[in-house]
């Protein structure tokens, strides 16, 4: 049997499938022990653990570690003369008219910020040895006193030559058993000191707190007779068995994101679709994220509290619209949607718990498309008059009915993920109307439709279970690992020969680590080249595919970069300047082969009943339908709505909606 | 063309043009070739209307964003909009119709929807080096022609005069380090034609009507919360003063005088008493002035969010005395044109403390400290320039911000480690806070910081302009000045030197350049500050002498 626990703020949903069987199971989340949650699902679904042969499971124990500052005490040593590094940041602020801006505050306080003698240049060669008696004479009884659990070492230009801080970390660990030492070329071997030190202290930072708790949580599924392979998700969309993660703390940030996208890229794939744009509509935000042939698109860049992240991690753009979603006219008199959020605590004002401020999920029940009695199937109901007296308001201020008034905020925030969407397909030089739009979470098939018609996407599948998207990712989801080095060549025959090279080497060592982590079986690899034009500062990624590794040469790779540069830049294909290499990355999959099918609840089939929904400017008469009564191949054309368990499909006229063999709700728009 | 725009609509087709600046701007910078513009991010772009109004902006460098609009307007005059056609360009950088220095080169691509310009994309970038009297940097310039190539307001057409054409190749003639700059002025083409392709999808989507209605509706906005503001605050004239330490020849300060008026809804500010323009690069085009006074109003008045563009100007007026330095004749020189600027800034600013001392922030070190290093070698010019910033000073509420670039501007610091890669004849050996560097109030200033720079070959010049090397930063309601600056040159041979903040010179190897920018100053009485922050300063090593014994002396 195959399990999947996801803890997020709110509610801990877990995913069992074993042959034909699945068991969807929700239960509240204990925000300040994540493993309880985790334990109350495996209990609540009566399973026994004895029979669990995989367990994947996602937390925000990482994310939560760094934002409450919660993580370990930890020091953090660089190259004499730059223990400020992490204070100097970039020397910009990115709000630049606030009088009283206050940089992204890192972990660490500055008394905690060493230095030692070293130098290295930038091609790896040494310009200054490191001083090892200095080390020990005064580093090491520093951090002896300081009573730290952790130390982070970052040292200028380490990404070319890994020898001092290997070295450093030796002499640190000889001295200070039981501490664990996180070193700049173990988690990012990319130039730009400041992004690879945050990297690295923050990788170092949580490390302790992943540690403890996958240890407990071990401890547990142990004593509970788990014998299985416990396996916790990472950012970049794979998973890591538990005591790997260990050493790889920082890819644990933000896998709640990274598995929902997995999850839904894995059941879109049964219907046939993989060219995808992902959203994931939750309580407060959406999730987007494209998925190319299959595979999530990568970005290399990310930050968690303002603090920037040098690990790939999914390329997935959050916007602050969700159901809870705040509705509001600024000073200016300018109508707008979010992020401030209700939460779930008071929550919308429908729920009845005394949110006072009109929310997305009380406008969906403004215009008719959440039915107060049948919310969450039924689980909970809702107050239809609160919703409509705190529209109120906002509808006066501009002359329109209430549920005009409700309809402009759905729009608003139709429009807010439109633009996360165009993030990251427009803006990355890609059509949307080239891909299928996949919504999940809570609101994100009421939502999908109008969004597709914004965009122009044809089609929209919706996966069963919507709601419990994430949990399944956790079991859908490949082993996957990341390698990365610096090495800037100029783009040449020899730098080609030379690439092919180290592509060698980096599957070698991935190899190597896999065969450690005990996970064999046939890796598969991405290998891309970060390059650029000689003199640019910022890389563009281009894939390399697999059949022409065996024999790379200048001229094509100047290619496929010129391609790559015009599609986001506009400009560059016909650019007569050399070109460089600067970063290589190699990507390592153990696929877990077939995804487990992810099967919907079922009712016995009734008739649809009709109901109103207020859509643009007026209310239309529609049918309504329960989803889990839906019947394989049955077709709906819209208006309509499709009423679920975890969540209700809008389809608008000029819609149709079918439900295909793999269980999945394909929308079309009639051309 | 006007149309009445539903309140969804305004809100969504606002949305998407400040969104498409944005995407401007972070392409501008991430095609860019130059460290001033890749890695200090020295540029910025934004959406202007057909009147040459600017409609949204990326958020990039105060100082280059708040004029676009009157630099624009300058091309327009020469160059009507009715007479522009597909292809053409518009290019300004003249100081003394619209633009601000040499550097700083605006390009305006107009966007044409069904054969009618709608308006226009819009890019600025610091070039590293456009020619003059030394290689991206003359200090000594006495003139306007010796800072380099200028471009009045003019009109090329880009398939015609740029890739190969007499434009580009007129350009190339004239710079040192053509590769660079070439490669930086196709990133503003590349910016623009983003620009362009979003406002055309917009209208494709919406219809021109509603585009345009609505970018007329987004000045409105921003105009209507900027009188909102001014309607709250306290009515009267204030006066504010600072100076620039001197003008590199002499050791006289030059005063800078604002009368701030504020009326119901509108503020003007008169630069009336401040001294005459000088023969050295420290004059500051009118458009610069501007540009400074704008942004320290909007910074006070309004809160961060509200978008900057047109509408934010018309309440305020600004009135400049010609030929004052604030206002120059030609030919000036002015390529230091953002020390004057700040003094602007400042003085506005201690006006504007008097009214709303809940919404300003003490002095801070507030100058554009612009560092040049160069080297003629084997393969021609290498050439490096880095702007560094200071402290922030205190508020009513908050500490200033540590080491970060000044608030008219905002550059990043390139990355050592992307220095080691691109340059073989200086490193840089240390970048650190400097403790003690910022007044202390019961809001202290943000610290200064050092960066220091090995020099790694014979024969390298240095120029740098920056200020406050003489005259402190002053503190608000009894806060203490910040530390000034200085520039010091450690020599191979054991001796030291001193610079002026306005100097050349040249340097050897094994020499060690120490640059150090000081701190702002505080806010408020020390007596008031928290022992709690006293104590994480001292703990951090940021202050190294408790200041507490001393105010109990003085207490009693």
């Amino acid at each position: 049997m195959r399990v999947g626990v996801e803890v997020g703020g709110t509610f801990t949903d877990l995913v069992a499938v074993e042959g034909g069987r699945v068991v969807v199971t929700k239960v509240p989340s204990t925000p300040r022990s994540p493993d309880i949650g985790a334990f109350a699902a495996l209990a609540a679904s009566g399973i026994d653990l004895a029979r669990i042969e995989d367990l994947g499971h996602g937390s925000t124990v990482a994310t939560n570690a760094v934002l409450e500052r919660k993580g370990a005490a930890v020091a953090f040593v660089a190259t004499a003369g730059f223990r400020d590094l992490l204070f100097m940041q970039r020397h910009d602020r990115r709000n630049i008219y606030d009088l009283f801006y206050a940089k992204p505050a890192p972990p660490v306080r500055r008394k905690d910020c060493f230095e030692v003698s070293e130098r290295l240049r930038a091609d790896g060669s040494v310009e200054m040895p490191l001083d090892e008696a200095k080390v020990r004479a005064e580093l090491v009884p520093a951090l002896q006193a300081g009573g730290y659990r952790a130390v982070a070492i970052c040292l200028l230009n380490a990404y070319a030559d890994p020898t001092h801080e290997k070295r450093l970390a030796a002499l640190i660990v000889e001295a200070l058993p039981g501490v664990l030492v996180t070193c700049s070329h173990q988690v990012a071997r990319e130039f730009r000191e400041f992004e690879r030190a945050s990297t690295t202290l923050l990788s170092a930072y949580v490390q302790p707190v992943i540690d403890g708790y996958l240890h407990r949580f071990e401890n547990k599924l142990a004593d509970a007779g788990f014998k299985g392979r416990f396996t916790v998700m990472q950012s970049n969309g794979g998973r890591l068995p538990a005591e790997a993660m260990r050493e790889s703390a920082i890819t644990a940030l933000y896998s709640g994101p990274a598995a929902g996208v997995v999850g839904a890229t894995r059941q879109a794939a049964r219907s046939g679709f993989k060219d995808l744009i992902t959203f994931d509509m939750g309580g407060t935000s959406t999730d987007v994220c494209l998925v190319q042939d299959g595979r999530p698109s990568l970005a290399s860049e990310s930050e968690i509290d303002g603090l920037p992240i040098r690990t790939p991690v999914l390329d997935i753009v959050s916007v602050g619209a969700g159901g809870g979603s705040i509705a509001w006219v600024d000073d200016g008199g300018m109508l707008r949607v979010g992020p401030q959020s209700a939460g779930a605590d008071p929550g919308p004002a429908c729920y009845g718990r005394g949110g006072a401020e009109p929310t997305i999920t009380d406008a969906h029940v403004m215009t008719g498309t959440i039915r107060p009695a049948a919310f969450l199937g039924g689980r909970m109901t809702l107050d239809a008059e609160a919703a409509r007296k705190v529209f109120g308001p906002v509808a006066e201020r501009f002359s329109l009915g209430v549920e005009q008034a409700a309809a402009a905020a759905l729009q608003l925030a139709d429009a807010n993920i439109v633009r996360a969407i165009q993030l990251v397909s427009t803006e990355r030089g890609r059509d949307p109307r080239d891909y299928a739009l996949v919504p999940f979470g809570g609101a994100g098939p009421l939502h999908a439709a109008r969004i597709a018609e914004e965009l122009g996407i044809a089609t929209i599948v919706v996966p069963p279970n919507a709601g419990v998207i994430s949990a399944y990712g956790l079991v859908a989801s490949d082993y996957t690992k990341f390698d990365a080095v610096t090495r800037k060549m100029k783009l040449d025959e020899t730098a080609a020969r030379e690439a092919s090279k180290s592509f060698a080497d980096m599957r070698a060592r991935l190899a190597t680590q896999f065969a450690d982590m005990k996970l064999p079986g046939e890796l598969l690899y991405t290998h891309t080249l970060d390059m650029r034009f000689v003199g640019q500062a910022f890389e563009v990624g281009v894939e390399i595919p697999a059949d022409r590794l065996a024999s790379l040469d200048a001229a094509y790779l100047a290619e496929l970069f010129a391609d790559a540069h015009h599609r986001t830049f506009m400009h560059g294909a016909t650019l007569d300047r050399p070109v460089e290499i600067v970063t290589l990355r190699v990507g390592a999959t153990l696929p877990i082969g077939m995804a487990p099918k992810l099967d919907r609840e079922t009712v016995a089939a009734h008739e649809s009943e009709r109901t109103r929904i207020f859509h643009g400017e007026a209310w239309v008469d529609c049918a309504r339908y329960t989803a889990e009564a839906l019947t394989s191949g049955q077709q709906i054309v819209g208006p309509a709505v499709i009423e679920g368990h975890t969540a209700t499909t809008w389809v608008p006229a000029g819609w149709t909606a079918i439900l295909d063999a793999a269980d999945n709700l394909i929308l079309r728009r009639a051309s | 063309m006007s149309v009445v725009l539903t309140p969804l609509d305004y809100a969504v087709i606002s949305q998407a043009l400040i969104a498409g600046a944005r995407e401007m701007g972070v392409k501008l910078i991430r095609s860019a070739y130059s460290t001033i513009l890749r890695e200090a991010r020295d540029g910025s772009a934004g959406l202007m209307d057909r009147f040459g109004n600017t409609v949204a902006q990326a958020e990039l460098i105060p100082m280059q964003l708040g004029p676009i609009g009157e630099t624009l307007r300058a091309c327009l005059k020469r160059h009507p909009v009715e007479t522009l056609q597909e292809g053409d360009f518009l290019i300004n950088n003249d100081p003394f119709e619209g633009g601000q220095h040499i550097p700083d080169v605006f390009i305006f691509t107009p966007i044409f929807v069904e054969g009618r310009v709608v308006g226009f994309g819009a890019s600025v970038a610091h070039h590293l080096d456009l020619g003059g009297g030394a290689p991206g940097l003359n200090i000594h310039a006495s003139d306007v022609y010796q800072e380099g190539l200028r471009f009045p307001p003019s009109k090329y057409n880009f398939p015609r005069d740029w890739n190969g054409g007499s434009f580009e190749r007129l350009v190339t003639a004239n710079v040192r380090v053509p590769d660079l700059t070439i490669g930086d002025f196709n990133a503003q083409f590349a910016a623009n034609a983003i620009g362009v392709l979003r406002v055309k999808q917009l209208c494709e989507r919406y219809g021109v009507d509603k585009v345009e209605t609505a970018m007329k509706a987004m000045q409105d906005y921003s105009e209507r919360r900027v009188r909102a503001a001014i309607a709250q605050a306290p009515k009267g004239t204030f006066y504010g003063e600072d100076a620039i330490d001197d003008d590199g020849l002499s050791d006289d300060p030059l005063p800078i005088r604002a009368k701030v008026t504020i009326a119901d809804d509108s503020v003007e500010i008169d630069f009336e008493g401040t001294c005459a323009q000088i023969k050295r690069n420290l004059n500051c085009p009118y458009s610069s002035t501007l540009s400074a006074a704008l942004s320290c109003v909007k910074s006070v008045l309004t809160s961060p969010d509200i978008p900057y563009n047109e509408g934010m100007a018309r309440p305020i007026r600004i009135k400049v005395p010609y030929g004052s330095l604030l206002n120059p004749r030609p030919p000036a020189p002015v390529r230091a044109r953002m020390i004057p600027a700040y003094r602007v800034f400042n003085a506005v600013m201690k006006a504007l403390a008097q009214a709303l001392p809940d919404k300003v922030i003490a002095t801070g070190f507030d100058s554009t400290t612009a560092l040049c290093l160069s080297h003629l070698g084997e393969k021609g010019y290498s050439v490096y320039l880095e702007i560094f910033g200071g402290g922030y000073g205190g508020s009513k509420n908050a500490d200033g911000c540590d080491a970060v670039d000044s608030p008219l501007s905002n550059c990043s610091n390139a990355p050592v480690e992307s220095l080691d890669i691109d340059y073989d004849f200086f490193r840089i050996v240390g970048y650190e806070l400097a403790p003690d560097s910022f007044g202390l109030g019961a809001r202290r200033g943000g610290a200064g910081f050092l960066r220091r720079c090995e020099i790694l070959r014979d024969d390298v010049q240095l120029a740098i302009y920056s200020d406050r090397f003489r005259l402190a930063p002053e503190g608000l309601f009894g806060g203490e000045p910040g530390q000034r600056g200085y520039c010091r040159i450690y020599r191979a041979d054991g001796t030291t030197q001193e610079l002026r903040s306005k100097a050349a010179i040249d340097l050897a190897k094994g020499d060690v350049v120490e640059m150090f920018v000081g701190g702002g100053a505080g806010f408020g009485r020390i007596a008031q500050r928290p022992d709690a922050l006293i104590e994480r300063d001292l703990a951090d090593g940021l202050l190294t002498r408790d200041p507490r014994p001393a105010r109990k002396l003085a207490a009693e």
